[in-house]
C-alpha cells in the first residue's frame, strides 16, 4: 500500500516536471525541472530495488550532466523563445506523431503475452539484488568487453568536445 | 515478496515520459530544450529497463542502464559543444535558424 502511494506520488512529480521541461519558456527553469524528473525517477528506481542505479542517476544525471546543461544555458545567455513552439504544420504533425507513438506504446504495454494471460509473476529477488557488488560482478564478467569499449567511447567524446569547442573551428 | 505495483504501471509511466520527450523534440525550437527532451526519453527507457529487470530478477537491465548513462554523458558533451560552436558563429541556438545543409 505504502509502495503504491509512493509510486503514485513520484510518478505524478515526474510527469508534472516533464511537462514543465517541454512547455516552460525559460531554459534555466527547463533544466531545473528536468532535475526534478531525474530525481523522482531515481526514487522509482529505489522502489524497483535498483539502489545502485538510483545513486548513479542522481550523481551522473542530476549532478554531472545537468550541471553541464545549466553551464551552457548560462554561458550562452539564451533568451526564451518567441514563439515557444515551432509554428504551422510542423507543430500539428509533431503532436499527431507523438500521439501515435503514445498509443502504440500503451497498446504494446497492455498486450497480454502470447503464452498466456499477462506477465508471469515477478521472480523472487536474490538478497543482494541491485547492490554495487552484484552489479560489478555481472559488469566485469559477462559485460567486460562492452565496458571497455564504453571507455573508448568516452575518450572519443572528450576529444570531440575539446576539438568542437575550440575557437576558429568553423 | 511480491511487488505491490504491477509491471504494466511502470511501463505506462515510461510510455508517458517518453511521449512527453517526443513532443519536446518535435515542437520546441531551442536546441538546448530539444537536448533535455532527449534526456527525458533516455530516462523513460531506463525506467522500462529497470522495471523489466525487477520482473525477471536479473541484473542485466541495470547493466543496460549503466551503458545508456555512459552514452548519454558522451552525447551531451558532444551535443553541447556543437551548440556552443553554432552559437559562437551564428548567435542563435534555435534549430529553425540553422539550415546550412538546406540548399
Amino acid at each position: 500500500m505504502f509502495e503504491l502511494l509512493l509510486f503514485g506520488m513520484l510518478s505524478g512529480i515526474a510527469i508534472g516536471c516533464a511537462l514543465g521541461v517541454v512547455f516552460h519558456r525559460n531554459p534555466v527553469h527547463c533544466a531545473l525541472l528536468l532535475v526534478g524528473v531525474l530525481i523522482s525517477v531515481a526514487g522509482i528506481f529505489i522502489l524497483l530495488h535498483a539502489q545502485f542505479v538510483a545513486a548513479l542517476q542522481v550523481i551522473v544525471y542530476a549532478g554531472a550532466i545537468m550541471v553541464l546543461f545549466l553551464f551552457v544555458v548560462m554561458l550562452l545567455n539564451i533568451k526564451g523563445e518567441t514563439p515557444l513552439l515551432t509554428p504551422g504544420a510542423a507543430k500539428f504533425f509533431g503532436f499527431l506523431f507523438a500521439l501515435i507513438v503514445f498509443v502504440e506504446l500503451i497498446w504494446t504495454a497492455v498486450q497480454p503475452s502470447p503464452e498466456g494471460q499477462g506477465m508471469p509473476d515477478a521472480a523472487p529477488l536474490p538478497a543482494d539484488f541491485g547492490s554495487p557488488a552484484a552489479l560489478g560482478r555481472v559488469l566485469y564478467t559477462v559485460w567486460l568487453y562492452p565496458f571497455e569499449i564504453t571507455s573508448i567511447l568516452l575518450l572519443v567524446a572528450v576529444i570531440g568536445a575539446v576539438v568542437l569547442a575550440k575557437r576558429k573551428f568553423f | 515478496m511480491a511487488p505491490t505495483v504491477p509491471l504494466v504501471w511502470y511501463q505506462i509511466l515510461a510510455a508517458v515520459l517518453f511521449t512527453i520527450g517526443v513532443v519536446g523534440v518535435l515542437v520546441r525550437r531551442s536546441a538546448l530544450v530539444i537536448f533535455m527532451s532527449i534526456e527525458l526519453m533516455l530516462n523513460a527507457v531506463n525506467l522500462s529497463f529497470v522495471a523489466f529487470s525487477r520482473q525477471h530478477a536479473s541484473m542485466d537491465g541495470h547493466i543496460f542502464v549503466f551503458f545508456v548513462m555512459a552514452v548519454a554523458a558522451a552525447e551531451v558533451a558532444i551535443g553541447l559543444a556543437i551548440i556552443v560552436a553554432i552559437f559562437r558563429n551564428r548567435e542563435t541556438a534555435s534549430v529553425d535558424d540553422v539550415h546550412l545543409l538546406k540548399g
